[in-house]
């Protein structure tokens, strides 16, 4: 089992780095800072969809998860012919 | 001392007499070569292209694929990798953040990996991802270059979770080689590399709606954030990001709907698919008849549609100085039977049999976009490309020594 970073503290790295950008702004709106900072926004919210996005996918089907684990139980042998 | 592995992939019908193993667990036909050497340059980050193949070897087709972050280049990938079949899948055993996408034919390389700065370093030197400065360049062509003459690459992993370059992984020359990321067609010699680009040009309004879609849920973020971190974005997005569309081959074009007044939901949407004129091995799709000016409106005795309808544009148009072809799509599906009657007015989409597009559709019926124009046109680019690479391998084993190229 393939494992991965909580997005719980991805979630945190979202909200935390939006303060920060609010932050930065505050000072000045246009600086190269400025944009760096919300580009931070960007890239961390656009991992937290993805994890999400994993998560939801690795669970979407409760059999298909356990028959990966257990794929000679009754519930999960598939025959070809 | 360093150690280089040197991989070359043949084909079948090439000249040289290797004999090919059919299959290697790997799913690649490959010779490995190993020599050890002390000379300075092997260290080079992650290349060992001053190497040489001294037979016409199967070639890797490269495509490009252009977006912003956060509009759909992934859902994008799934289609193009489920048509040329076989589910794609990280690299097994690897780290688990790696970026790259690998199945049986197609490799997926994310030009993040090509950052030189890592998210640290773009805070301190004050630029964005976007910023040219912020990406590697050379080292993006060196190896894109590398993976083109088939052989293989130490590329770097650029660690979304963390924001850090992690150590390199180990990517082999694959039939088909995509390169997705924000600068595909940004420098001129990585450019010159691609044998097809596409450029996803989501507008400013369905941007936003998307983002309102995809981060909404996400603690601190709000409508006033999601806008702070598009315009901050924007000036960076505009100079560097935008420009590249001009030379894409095709361009997915995301605008609001037209059918339904002031909509700005984001969920129904007007898509053009503009087709450059003139391009080797790809011919543009059209509707009905080929450079007429068509608008169509399929609903009718033969078709039900729910609210707001469907409609179709088709025309000859000129963007950026190149002749294209424009097809466009408003409105949305409700059910199947209007895809295939769509598909069945439709020419040259290459398809291998009658109803591929919509059975492709089908597959995939839980991607975002199955429902609109959206995930229509890339699923028609999608079997585009394919003839595109089938065309390409035929043309190269057809004259084995005559250099191929497409544009």
């Amino acid at each position: 089992v393939r494992t991965m970073v909580a997005p719980d503290s991805l979630s945190e790295k979202v909200s935390q780095s939006i303060e920060e950008a609010k932050e930065t702004c505050a000072d000045d709106p246009v600086s190269g800072e400025c944009a760096a900072a919300w580009d931070e926004v960007e890239e961390v919210s656009a991992a937290a969809n993805d994890a999400r996005r994993k998560k939801k996918e690795a669970d979407s089907d409760p059999l298909e998860v356990y028959c990966k684990d257990n794929p000679e139980t009754d519930e999960c042998r598939t025959y070809d012919d | 001392m360093a150690i280089c592995t040197v991989y070359t992939s043949h084909s079948l019908n090439s000249t040289c007499s290797i004999p090919t193993p059919t299959k290697t667990y790997l799913g690649f036909n490959q010779k490995q070569v190993i020599f050890f050497t002390t000379s300075k340059r092997s260290n080079r980050r992650g290349s060992s292209y001053s190497t040489e193949i001294s037979c016409a070897a199967e070639k890797t087709v490269v495509i490009g694929l252009a977006a912003d972050s956060g509009c759909g280049k992934s859902t994008f990938m799934r289609r193009l990798t489920s048509v040329f079949g076989g589910a794609a899948e990280p690299p097994k055993g690897g780290n688990p953040d790696s970026n790259t996408l690998i199945s049986d034919t197609t490799t997926v390389i994310c030009l993040d990996d090509y950052h030189s700065l890592d998210r640290t370093g773009r805070k301190v030197n004050k630029v964005t991802a976007l910023d040219p400065k912020a990406n590697d360049f050379d080292l993006m062509y060196e190896q894109v270059k590398a993976l083109k003459e088939g052989i293989a690459v130490q590329k770097p992993i650029y660690n979304h979770v963390s924001g850090l370059l992690d150590p390199p992984e180990l990517i082999k020359p694959p039939k088909i080689l995509v390169i997705e990321g924000l600068h595909p067609m940004y420098d001129a010699r990585v450019r010159e590399l691609l044998d097809f680009s596409i450029y996803l040009d989501i507008s400013n309004e369905v941007k936003f709606a998307w983002k309102i879609q995809r981060d909404m849920a996400e603690r601190g973020h709000s409508l006033e954030s999601i806008k702070a971190s598009i315009e901050a974005r924007k000036p960076d997005f505009d100079a560097y990001i935008d420009p590249q569309k001009q030379y894409a081959d095709a361009v997915i074009e995301v605008l609001p709907t037209t059918l339904i007044p002031d909509d700005n939901e984001g969920k129904v949407l007007r898509v053009r698919l503009i087709m450059k004129e003139g391009v080797k091995y790809f011919n543009p799709v059209y509707l009905f008849d080929e450079g007429s000016t068509i608008s169509w409106i399929p609903c009718g005795r033969k078709l039900t549609c729910s609210y707001p309808g469907i409609k179709f544009n088709y025309g000859p148009d000129a963007y950026y100085d190149n002749e294209v072809s424009v097809l466009e799509m408003d409105g949305q599906f409700d059910r199947l039977d209007e895809l295939i009657y769509v598909e069945s007015h439709l020419s040259n989409i290459s398809t291998k049999f009658y109803g591929e597009v919509t059975q492709q559709m089908l597959k995939h019926a839980d991607f975002p976009g199955s429902n609109n124009g959206t995930g229509l046109f890339q699923t028609i680019v999608g079997l585009k490309i394919r003839d595109l690479y089938e065309q390409l391998i035929a043309s190269r084993t057809g004259a084995p020594l005559e250099a191929s190229k497409v544009k």
